[in-house]
């Protein structure tokens, strides 16, 4: 927003009109001795020609005669001379410079015979406008960059650092940020201008910092005046801050309803005390780094209560256990979800000769509300497991602890009894309703195994049947749930993954450990889903791990394998 | 790569002297369940006739799910707690091989007790010591 | 014995071990040649990364299968997790650098090279999180927001993740924290990785090191961005349409080629369902060509396909008329016509080779 030059026209239709004393002055006559800005007539020696009432006023000391360089500062009298030199052209740009406490625009006009009319223009207040403006604009560039810096992380500690460094960048040579206690201490960050920003959490006394107390406690502020530096304590005071302590601020940061901290910014005594703009400024921008700290701070919380409750419901980390060797994988049906309705367990048996059960299983539904039903059924089946010789039994149990009137959410599970004899591995397998688990023998041969029985937490009777089955080395039993099978996608974008596929997939995993056979199988049905929805998916693999190299080397790899990308 | 659109869910209820007829369409999952089951329930209750046959027509049903049996075992509580038999008709393969391996069919096709209007108690599956 | 000579030998025997399937004898000889002094970044990238190399290699060369393949990834697995567990906890080993997470881009399922990568960090001294394969990118962000990491790195090994790592590549940023690139889906010489937008790329472990070593700015936040900023050819939606009507495409050529081909009526289910998932793969290599308009994304991978297909005596030429099909169907969309005729190009234009190149498969 440049003003257009206040040039009064007549001026420049002046160029032809000598302005040699004394006539000068007549022949102008009275336009421009009595126009209201200052006029200054300069021969091209640099001497005083003529001047009018309103320079008299800016030049009380000025007459006809004196030397230029002498009333005037250097910037009009060097100015003089590139103009009567014929140097008008090579500098660019109005002539402004400031005379007595003033700032004036300087506009020159030929006036015959080397004189030149200096017309000086006033633009004082424009100027402090414009910087005003400035100002105003760079501070809420620096707002807006704050809080765009600030809002991308949702971590506390970046948070503290970005907004102590952009503090110490912006607004001081020195911001220490306090956050809310924690217990005793307190999390603080240190940042110099330039320097990088330490953070550490200690107990201090805020009591010792003016205004600091309040501040934490959500008070409205204590000016920056009435703070003292000299008695600051040395905690408040970064290491490697350059001399002493000239002035302080000490901001509040709001928070959502509580407070998120305070902001101390401290300027050496080298510079300028804050001014009122500047202390106005710097609480725009702890208002920002307030609601910032307290959206991460609220974030944090979230996730530590959702962590904490979710531990219990994530499915466990499985490995061998008295030689037979377990692996799970797992996909919860929402991508941004880590838990949902199909869950899993190896219970270790006490020594080798008793048996280790697995479970794996499926509760109606998906989300949170489904993976805290399975939290329920993993903890009664953990205080059933003396029972579990009997496989009927605990579902019968399982089933009447489910029941209930509200809603008919049931459960489907499979229930294995490993145990390792020799060589080989003992499984019962028993399923109340869930798919019946696959057994991948030595030859590649997919057998289903025969167990059948009903879904528990629906009904007021459950019934079940167990068979039971021996694993060579290099065998597997595999337990899954349905969100594998009814897996929606393939090349032609609709079908389903299906068992048969599954069949198919596992009679090439003969011989391989149990790690393997599950991410094979997780591999396939994510790659058959692609970026479409599914159900939760999980699968174990119950494999007694094999002794001798694999026999199929060489030469046997068909072309209905070839697919791992 | 990307969600297909879904085909439509329908419900369409007919009602003839003491049967209520209901036919659905599309697939009964956790998006839909909850709408079947409210507008059976609805009809169970404003019925001024007693119902003696609630009938569930799958002919146009193409998909269902856990949550989809789960709804269906809860329409089955209703319709035993009003005296009523459920019926499962025309059931595509997916929905029978599904009601055969949870081993429910028999259960939620049994013939209700017409004597016993509350003859819930025997088969409604909520009375097991640990309804909480 | 030079160290190189002793490092290759070892990987040999290794390789032999590993292809038996003999668990035991593979970790016996890595715990041998450690507890002999060789160091343990050495024993990660010049024995064991060789020989996983080599496990994608035989496959390719149809001298395993892929179930053996996934056999042999899981010793090398456990072999590479042995050797961490063979460490001392908290040894005062070279000062503490920084915290850096490593993770797969969403749908990577091959981890190997992400898993050496956190071993060689760790025994560099950082602290690393490792996230593995198929993480999906909303569990990326929340971890990058609780735990605040130096930097990110992110692995991947096969082309047609190149959009999901550029979603991950622009959220990690929009955070503060720093992508380092890695993995052979970035380009051999990591364009497509400077192509997203990521902060850094670097061809190898030692190599994500030395970038990590030398430190990451932070972006700041004139780097948040909509993908598409980074890639202004996607504003002609070949992409986008290729992506959606892929089954659609799929099931036009299958037919296509069933009426060029008569021999292929008679395929089986299972023969259909494979050359249907062919032609899946070739389209989805060709809409990662257009997302990063680079037709050697798409040419490589065809020439990859024919060697793989040759390699099990299967003719390639089918797949220049799959390729045909292809252009028929979309050829109102000119960037894709391009990429179709170049492919086909190559195919016609390649000498018969015995063995494939092993560069692309990871």
């Amino acid at each position: 927003m440049r003003y257009a030059p206040c040039v009064p026209p007549f001026v420049t239709a002046s160029p032809g009109i000598s302005a040699r004393p004394p006539d000068a002055g007549h022949l102008v006559g009275a336009t421009w001795t009595e126009a209201p800005y200052p006029v200054l007539i300069v021969d091209r020696y640099g001497g005083l020609v003529e001047i009018n009432e309103a320079a008299r006023a800016l030049l009380p000391g000025a007459a006809s005669g004196d030397r230029l360089h002498e009333q005037v500062p250097s910037w009009l009298a060097d100015a003089h001379q590139r103009v009567s030199g014929g140097q008008r052209g090579s500098s660019a740009g109005p002539l402004s410079g400031p005379i007595k406490g003033r700032h004036y625009e300087a506009h020159p006009t030929a006036a015959g015979d080397g004189d030149v009319v200096w017309w000086l223009v006033d633009d004082t207040d424009r100027r402090l406008a414009e910087t005003a403006l400035s100002d105003a604009r760079t501070r809420t560039e620096i707002l807006s960059d704050v809080s765009s810096t600030l809002l991308s992380t949702l971590n506390v500690s970046r948070c503290m650092e970005v907004a102590a460094s952009l503090a110490a960048e912006h607004l001081a040579d020195a911001a220490v940020l306090v956050a809310p206690r924690q217990g005793r201490r307190r999390p603080l960050a240190y940042a110099n201008r330039g320097g990088p920003v330490s953070q550490v959490t200690r107990q201090v006394d805020v009591a010792g910092v003016p205004g600091l107390a309040e501040a934490l406690q959500g008070f409205p502020p204590v000016p920056a005046r009435w703070i003292d530096p000299v008695g600051l304590p040395d905690w408040v005071v970064p290491d490697g801050f350059a001399g002493p302590v000239g002035s302080v601020i000490v901001a509040p940061l709001p928070g959502h309803g509580v407070s998120a901290g305070a902001l101390v910014l401290l300027r050496s005594s080298a510079e300028q005390c804050f001014t009122d703009g500047e202390e106005v400024f710097a609480r725009l921008f702890a208002a920002r780094a307030g609601t910032a700290l307290s959206a991460a701070r609220l974030y944090g919380e979230q996730a530590n209560v959702t962590a904490t409750l979710m531990r219990e419901l994530l499915p466990p980390r499985l490995s061998s256990v008295h030689g037979v060797d377990y692996a799970g994988g797992y996909r919860a049906a929402k991508d941004h979800e880590r838990v949902g309705g199909d869950f899993y367990d190896v219970h270790p048996g006490s020594d080798p000769s008793q048996d280790t059960l697995v479970v794996l299983g499926d509760v109606a539904g998906k989300g949170l509300d489904a993976a805290v039903l399975t939290g329920k059924i993993r903890n009664t089946l953990h205080a059933l497991l003396p029972l579990t010789d009997d496989h009927q039994r605990v579902l019968n149990l399982l089933n009447g602890a489910l029941l209930t009137s509200h809603h008919t959410r049931f459960a489907t599970l499979v229930l294995a009894s490993v145990r390792r004899r020799g060589t080989r591995a003992r499984v019962r397998l028993t399923s109340a309703g869930h798919l019946p688990p696959l057994i991948v023998r030595a030859d590649g041969k997919v057998e289903e195994s025969a167990t059948r029985g009903t879904l528990v937490g629906a009904l007021p009777t459950v019934t079940a049947n167990t068979v039971e089955t021996t694993l060579a080395p290099g065998e597997t039993c595999l337990l899954y749930t349905d969100g594998i099978t009814e897996a929606r996608g393939g090349p032609l974008g609709d079908e389903l993954f299906g068992e048969h596929r599954l069949q198919r997939a596992l009679s090439e995993c003969a011989g391989l450990p149990a790690e393997a056979v599950v991410e094979r199988v997780r591999m396939l049905a994510s790659q058959w889903i692609g970026g479409g929805r599914h159900d939760d998916m999980a699968a174990v693999a119950v494999s007694v791990p094999r002794t001798g190299p694999l026999t199929v080397l060489n030469g046997t790899g068909a072309r209905s394998s070839r697919r791992n990308t | 790569m990307t969600d297909l659109p879904l085909p439509e869910f329908t419900v369409t209820v007919l009602h003839e002297d003491t049967t209520l007829a209901v036919c659905v369409g599309g697939e009964l999952d956790h998006d839909t369940s909850a709408g079947l089951v409210d507008t059976v329930v609805q009809h169970l209750t404003a019925e001024p006739v007693r119902l003696s046959d609630v009938r569930l027509d799958f002919r146009d049903l193409t998909w269902i799910d856990s949550t989809g049996l789960s709804a269906l075992l809860m329409i089955h509580r209703r319709t035993t707690a009003v005296g009523a038999t459920l019926h499962l008709d025309r059931r595509p393969d997916f929905l029978d091989r599904r009601l055969r391996l949870t081993n429910v069919l028999d259960h939620l096709t049994a013939q209700a007790s017409r004597a016993d209007p509350h003859g819930h108690r025997e088969n409604d599956g909520c009375t097991g010591a640990g309804a909480t | 014995m030079s160290p190189s000579d002793a490092t290759a030998e070892l990987s040999d025997r290794l390789w032999q071990a590993v292809a038996d399937g003999d668990e035991h004898r593979a970790a016996g000889l890595v715990h041998q040649a450690a507890a002999d002094g060789m160091e343990e970044e050495r024993l990660l990238l010049d024995v064991i990364a060789p020989v996983q190399e080599k496990v994608g290699l035989e496959w390719a060369a149809d001298r395993i299968t892929v179930a053996q393949e996934h056999a042999a990834t899981a010793i090398n697995e456990r072999i590479v997790a042995s050797l961490a567990h063979r460490r001392p906890t908290r040894e005062p080993r070279t000062p503490r650098q920084g915290r850096v997470t490593v993770s797969c881009i969403d749908g990577e399922w091959h981890a190997f090279p992400a898993r050496l990568v956190s071993e060689v960090l760790v025994l560099r001294g950082w602290q690393v999180d490792y996230l593995g394969a198929q993480t999906p990118t909303p569990h990326l962000v929340a971890h990058l927001h609780h735990t605040d990491p130096d930097a990110i790195l992110l692995s991947g090994s096969i082309s047609t993740h190149l959009p999901a790592a550029h979603a991950a590549i622009t959220a990690c940023q929009a955070l503060g924290v720093p992508v380092l690139a890695g993995g052979r889906a970035f380009g051999r010489d990591g364009r497509h990785a400077r192509a997203l937008g990521a902060d850094r790329w670097a061809a190898d472990a030692r190599g994500a090191a030395a970038v990590l070593q030398a430190g990451l700015e932070r972006p700041g936040p004139a780097t948040i961005r909509q993908v598409a900023d980074d890639l202004p050819h996607l504003a002609d939606q070949e992409y986008t349409m290729v992506v959606l009507s892929r089954p659609q495409l799929v099931k036009q050529t299958l037919s296509d080629l069933e009426s060029r081909f008569p021999a292929m009526r008679a395929y089986t289910d299972a023969q259909r369902e494979r050359t249907a998932e062919d032609i899946a793969h070739i389209i989805d290599f060709l809409a990662t060509a257009l997302y990063v308009d680079d037709p050697d994304v798409f040419t490589e991978f065809l020439t990859w396909t024919a060697d793989i297909l040759e390699a099990r005596h299967v003719p390639a030429h089918s797949v220049v008329t799959g390729l045909e099909a292809l252009a028929d169907q979309l050829r109102e969309f000119p960037r894709t016509v391009d990429l179709l005729q170049a492919g086909g190009a190559v195919l016609c234009d390649r000498p018969t080779r015995p063995v494939p190149d092993p560069d692309i498969h990871a």
